[in-house]
Formats: C-alpha cells, structure tokens, sequence
C-alpha cells in the first residue's frame, strides 16, 4: 500500500490536472460602481441578488474575491467576460 | 441638465441635452479610436473571436491597459497568451458597444434603447469612466476620496475641474442605468 504521502504524489488530479480547480478573481478598483458589479455578477454568473451583492462586498473590502471556480478553460472564458465589463478580473490555480 | 435613464414601456429612455449629447458623442469616439489597433472594425465577428493578437504586449498607455488589463497576476506567460487569444476580440467588442452608443445618439431625441442599447450604453460608460479615472491618477478608493476633496477647491479652468465635472456626469448616469437594469434583473427573475 502507497504511504499517505505516495498516495498524494500519484494523485490522478496531478497527473492530468483536470481536477484541480481554477478561479476568477475580481479585484477592487474606485471606478466601478457597486450596483454596477453587483448587477454584472447576476447577469452574466446568474447569482442571487444575494449572493452577488456579498461578492460585491468582499471585492470591496477585502480588495479581491473569487467569483468563479472550474476549469482553466472555463475560468480564462469568465475572465474575458469581466473584462468585456470593465471589471478588474484575473484567473489563477486555487492554492 | 439631463433627465436619468428610466425604463418605460418602450425600453430604457434618458433625455439629454444637445450639449450632453455631443459631449457623450466625443468621449465615445475618443474611447474608440482609443481602442483602435488598426483592424478592420466590421470584419467577421467569427474571425475575430478566433482571432489571435501575436504582438499583443500590456499596452504602454495605463488607460487602454485598464481597459485590456493582464488576466493573470503571477503567470507572465498564462496572461500573455490569454492576451494574444482574446486582445483582439476584446478590442472590438467594446469598439462595437462604442459605436451602438454613438449610433443611437444620431437619432431623434429622446434616447430610446432596446435590451441590446442599453447594454452597450451600460459597458460603454464604464469603459468611458475607466478612461477618464486614469487620466485623473484615480487608482485607489483613497484617491477617489481626495479628488472629491481636491475637485471643490480647483479653479474653474483646471482642466482636472472639468475632466472631474465629466466624470461626476458620467457616473451619475450610469447608475441611473445600472438601477433601470437593475428593475428588469429582478422583474425578471423575482
């Protein structure tokens, strides 16, 4: 039997990377307006009043948030989105 | 002075001014030539979606690199090939809600947008208000909060007062936008 270390190094999700999830970031800026972030991450991710309101906030607050998690490949496609809205958005590895 | 956008039965609606109009009409444009690198505006969508950039490098100008920014901060080598996949996509699709813009504020007033106008109004502003915060240093939440300080005590011919006054303008605008919007989103889906 692989020891827990082993185990972790031949993980399939290292091998092929497909589980390995990715993220969209969109990080604060005092240009965007806060109705307008919150109405972008309803319209386009299809999120809650709710839930796109709190993003909206950790983004000011915290200066980041992540939006969205998935792929690279569907990750890079939500980043272009935000950029078509102006909004300030990059997507990296989760770690 | 203008009257907010409003959704009304016939679509979303705003009255502006002559004045406003042609002072939206030149910021558009000047956005839009901003944009410019130099393709074909009306090639083939289908082309420019798969269109690749192979010089496409963080533009100089911090404005138009706001407006293309870097997609990925720690990974040179992952934000220049997104870069040279969708800069130019990118490029025409704001150029093209640019000119949709424009192109309703050639006809008749009062503005009357579709679902589709008042969309490119919605980004179109933004990215205006993108253009013009970069050239008033606005980069942080406390820099907004020191030109609204600073804003009050410029001399009426700073040209910041006036590039402060338009931006106030455009900013006002676009929330009256994104609330009209806003209504539908949740009429929509309640």
């Amino acid at each position: 039997m692989a020891s827990p270390a082993q185990a972790e190094e031949l993980a399939p999700a290292d091998l092929t990377g497909l589980d390995v999830p990715w993220v969209t970031i969109v990080w604060n800026d005092p240009v965007n307006l806060m109705s307008y972030v919150s109405y972008v991450f309803q319209s386009y991710f299809g999120y809650s009043r709710e839930k796109a309101e709190k993003l909206m906030r950790d983004v000011h607050e915290a200066g980041r948030a992540v939006v969205s998690t998935g792929t690279r490949e569907q990750m890079e496609r939500d980043t272009e989105a935000m950029h078509g809205y102006g909004l300030w958005a990059t997507f990296a590895k989760d770690s | 002075m203008a009257r907010r956008f409003e959704r009304t039965r016939r679509g979303v609606t705003a009255r502006l001014d002559v004045e406003e109009r042609e002072l939206l009409d030149d910021l558009l444009a000047e956005v839009g030539v901003l944009l410019d690198d130099g393709t074909e505006p009306d090639a083939d969508p289908l082309e420019a979606m798969v269109g690749i950039s192979e010089g496409a490098r963080t533009p100089e100008d911090p404005a138009l690199a706001r407006l293309l920014p870097d997609a990925a901060r720690e990974d040179p080598e992952a934000a220049a090939e997104f870069r040279r996949f969708t800069e130019r996509g990118l490029r025409q699709r704001k150029r093209e809600a640019l000119a949709t813009a424009r192109a309703t504020l050639a006809r008749p007033a009062p503005l009357v947008l579709d679902a589709a106008e008042a969309q490119a109004w919605l980004v179109a502003l933004n990215d205006l208000r993108l253009v013009l915060a970069e050239r008033l240093g606005l980069r942080t939440d406390s820099d907004a909060e020191r030109l609204l300080a600073e804003a009050e005590e410029m001399a009426a011919d700073d040209p910041r007062a006036w590039m402060s006054a338009v931006y106030d303008f455009l900013t006002w605008l676009q929330e009256t936008l994104v609330t009209a919007l806003t209504d539908e989103l949740q009429r929509r889906d309640p």
